[in-house]
């Protein structure tokens, strides 16, 4: 942060002399602050999860939900500026929706990534205004069936050429991560907040890509669960809540929906993750004690 | 060549349709409509005030035409308590007519009366409730509830009190009333037993010296036995009556709810 | 040619008359639906032991023109109720992207619903969740009808909405274009209410009725009955949609084929037709 104090991180719509735009990384730093947030593309489906610090202990357990539906096939979480994120997700539900007005069918995760791309990219142009202080996942499920429109009469004709290739597959699980910049990709795995490096590190080892066959989705789930662990283990003294979501296609556990993890599963994949976390920090521990016996000697 | 540029159709070949403007024009906002928003759903409704005591009655059958839309829906409706089940309520309304606007109407009514008890933190007097509702039906004079109402409860001495009215919100405070489909076979039956009109003292002299029968209050009993009665008879003769009887009967310790059967045929 | 470009393309009133621009009135009277034009005939419903079988025929009729063959005239709405639309297919139409918006709506309180769920799971089975239900749903139609009765611009429909409601009880109701509402344990719209009615109500004349009736009981009368009408009514289809729902959810199958069709009583028919004798 060589050009701080010169001026140029007053406001967006300014770049410094080499070509940076201060505000929008000052967001980033918004972000790194964050309960860490996950998504995990497996082969059947997406999950999302994050690690929500309790603050108070005032609030009510399970209240106060961090990951968001937006149309019913997509779910959004963020990590940053929670006020941030609740605009976020109101205005990507008001484009899911817009969509389904005009297209009477529902909005694709990659067309809604990239409205929101564009959207949080508008907030990095103006002086009015500043960039997002949040990073979202988008996750979503897009219908591997042919879709039918809203209301629609009829289902076509049912022999003959309906324009439709027999052997082509369409939709699937789909994941995306939007930044403040307004930059988005489409991740296997993405991570973000506090304990971003290691759930990266962690997403890493998991064979997404499916090169290896991939991962179910109840794999992916406790996978989700164990990297929110994990990556939580740094700031131990807080608590925390582990919110899960995911979604299937119409052939999985959510029949195409977004929905919250039910609480059997959700709860088995903390025990799983917790004895995890223990058998590593046991594995930690005779390390150590190997390391203080080289000393001695 | 001037012909080439000319407007004039005989001088320039085949005229053409520029003209797209309205060719009738009404008020703005006016609307046609050939649409009916009214139908009558049938059934018959009943009230008698006693001395004591208010019972409001009303059969249980919906029709449309000839159909029997269905066997159970009540035209009795518990105004202004303050739980979902009315369970402290002391007004009774019954709607007849237009189903869906009795419905509407007793929404309407029963909202106000909670707000009332909100504001004033006492029920509404049946006498209150009476004029309120006599206002929310004149309000729409122009396009009025479909629906004869009938308002029962106790007044502030704790006598039976009923209410009847006209779509419009014509209202008058009566002894007994018939509303709806048999009405005109009811009302003359109540005037006979309520009011005893018609009934003189045997051998009490000639012509117009016959003297009336003495008006006495009906015992509770009796007024349940008269409503029954009432009903069975206008089952007899009008096919938009009938399936079940539904009374409440309005005391100083709460309503109570009678349903008893009725020829379903 | 003719040298007016507002001319041209424009139909010549010598050969095509001049023309009728009356319906493109901006100003003048608002006009609403006067009445239907694509229409669904019958949907009928009856209750059974724990829940609802609804049917209605694949047929939206133009006139007397069988003009769509496959309309689905059953929807679902959040896997816990299903809505049988007679009459206007356009403003069914409507309503089908009216309710799917308030599904979406619905969705966003997803967590709630689902906390509520795995409450009652473990506790008590009778606390009403969040989630609209059944009787929710109808109450919220009734309203959109009735409201749009007192505008003059009503929604052309008979519509029969069945599920459970909030003590997870069977429930079936119907509301229509003026807003009239009403339940009953078999309820038919249009010539159903003629036809399968009387069928119905045999089988569950009251509630308690109802309650005895198995599922198979309950569908079987429920096909009977389509077949009834595919025989008398002359707008209807022999292929046809049928809903079961239970508290386990909404089970549509859209493409039945009416079954074991006798035509033996057609021969007896006398008095219609070109038969002389």
């Amino acid at each position: 942060m060589t050009s701080i104090g010169t001026g140029y991180d007053l406001a967006n719509s300014i770049f410094s002399p080499d070509g940076r735009n201060f505000q929008v990384e000052y967001a980033v730093k918004a972000v790194e602050n964050g309960g860490t947030a996950i998504g995990i593309r497996c082969k059947d489906g997406v999950v999302l999860a994050v690690e929500k610090i309790i603050t108070s202990k005032l609030l009510k357990p399970g209240a106060n939900k961090r990951i968001a539906t937006v149309d019913r096939h997509l779910g959004v979480a963020y990590s940053g500026m929670v006020p941030d994120g609740r605009h976020f997700v109101d205005r990507a539900r008001d484009e899911a929706r817009a969509w389904r007005d005009t297209f009477k069918t529902p909005i694709s995760t990659a067309d809604l990534a990239s409205r929101m791309g564009g959207y949080m990219q508008a907030y990095t142009l103006y002086q009015s205004v500043r960039p997002f202080g949040i990073t979202a996942i988008v996750g979503g499920f897009d219908s591997r069936e042919e879709a039918p429109v809203d209301g629609e009469v009829g289902s076509g004709p049912s022999c003959g050429a309906g324009g439709k290739v027999s052997s082509k597959t369409h939709g699937g699980p789909f994941l995306y991560m939007i930044e403040p910049s307004g930059l988005y990709w489409g991740y296997y795995g993405a991570a973000t907040g506090k304990g971003r490096q290691a759930a990266k590190a962690e997403l890493e080892k998991l064979d997404l890509s499916g090169a290896e066959g991939g991962i179910t989705l109840e794999q992916a789930v406790k996978e989700a669960a164990r990297i929110i662990y994990v990556a939580h283990d740094d700031s131990k003294d807080k608590e925390f809540e582990l919110e899960m979501t995911w979604i299937s296609g119409a052939d999985g556990p959510t029949k195409g929906l977004h929905q919250e993890v039910p609480k059997a599963l959700r709860e088995e994949a903390e025990r799983l993750a917790k004895k995890a976390l223990e058998s590593d920090d046991e594995d930690e521990g005779t390390e150590e004690k190997k390391g203080e016996e080289k000393m001695e000697e | 060549m001037a012909a080439m540029f000319s407007q004039n159709p005989l001088m320039n070949g085949p005229n053409y349709s520029f003209n797209d403007s309205p060719r009738t024009s009404a008020p703005e906002g006016a609307r046609e409509h050939r649409f009916d928003p009214y139908t009558d759903n049938g059934g018959s409704t009943l009230a008698i005030a006693g001395a004591d005591f208010t019972i409001m009655a009303g059969d249980t059958r919906l029709t449309s035409g000839y159909s029997i839309n269905s066997r159970h829906h009540p035209k009795l409706f518990k105004i202004g308590g303050t739980t979902a089940d009315q369970k402290d309520a002391t007004i009774v309304l019954s709607v007849v007519g237009f189903a869906a606007d009795g419905e509407a109407l007793k929404e309407r009514l029963d909202a106000i009366c909670k707000m009332y008890r909100y504001r004033h933190g006492k029920p509404m007097s049946v006498k209150a409730c009476a004029q309120r509702l006599s206002t929310i039906l004149y309000q729409k004079r122009f396009f009025p509830y479909y629906a004869y109402a009938i308002l029962g409860g106790l007044d502030e001495e704790g006598k039976g009190a009923v209410y009847s009215y006209d779509p419009v919100g014509s209202y008058e405070r009566e002894q007994c009333r018939a509303g709806g489909a048999a009405a005109s076979l009811i009302m003359p039956f109540l005037d006979n037993q309520v009011n005893f009109k018609n009934q003189y003292i045997p051998n009490s002299g000639e012509g117009h010296a016959l003297q009336e029968r003495e008006r006495r209050p009906l015992s509770r009993n009796e007024v349940e036995v008269l409503v029954k009665d009432a009903f069975d008879g206008a089952v007899e003769r009008h096919i938009e009556v009938g399936d079940g009887l539904q009374m409440m009967v309005i005391t100083k310790d709460g309503i109570e709810e009678i349903l008893m059967p009725l020829k379903r045929d | 040619m003719d040298h007016r470009p507002q001319a041209w393309g424009r139909p010549r009133d010598d050969i095509y008359g001049a023309y009728d621009a009356s319906y493109l009135q901006t100003s003048g009277p608002k006009t609403a639906t006067q009445s239907p034009v694509v229409t669904g005939t019958s949907v009928i419903a009856i209750k059974f032991k724990d829940g609802i079988v609804m049917a209605a025929d694949n047929l939206a009729s133009y006139g007397s023109l069988a003009r769509f063959t496959d309309v689905k005239r059953l929807r679902t709405f959040l896997d816990t109720s299903v809505v049988g639309f007679g009459g206007d297919v356009s403003d069914m139409q409507f309503l089908d992207r009216h309710l799917k918006e308030l599904a979406i709506d619905e969705a966003y309180e997803h967590n709630d619903d689902q906390q509520q769920q795995d409450d009652d799971d473990s506790h008590h089975k009778s606390t009403p969740g969040t989630a609209l239900n059944a009787a929710n749903l109808h109450k919220y139609l009734q309203k959109l009808m009735y409201r749009r009765r007192n505008d003059f611009d009503p929604l052309w429909n008979q519509i029969l909405v069945g599920g459970l409601d909030a003590a997870r009880k069977p429930f079936l109701a119907s509301v229509d274009l003026r807003g009239t509402a009403f339940t009953s344990p078999s309820l038919a719209t249009g010539f159903g209410a003629a036809l399968a009615q009387p069928i119905m109500r045999r089988y569950a004349a009251t509630d308690e009725d109802a309650a005895r009736l198995t599922r198979e009981q309950a569908v079987d009368v429920v096909k009977e009955c389509m077949k009834v009408l595919f025989y008398r009514d002359a707008r209807s289809l022999d292929r046809y949609s049928i809903a079961v729902v239970t508290k386990d959810g909404v089970e549509l199958s859209e493409d039945e084929q009416l079954e074991r069709q006798s035509w033996a009583f057609a021969e007896r028919i006398r008095g219609y037709g070109t038969q002389t004798v």
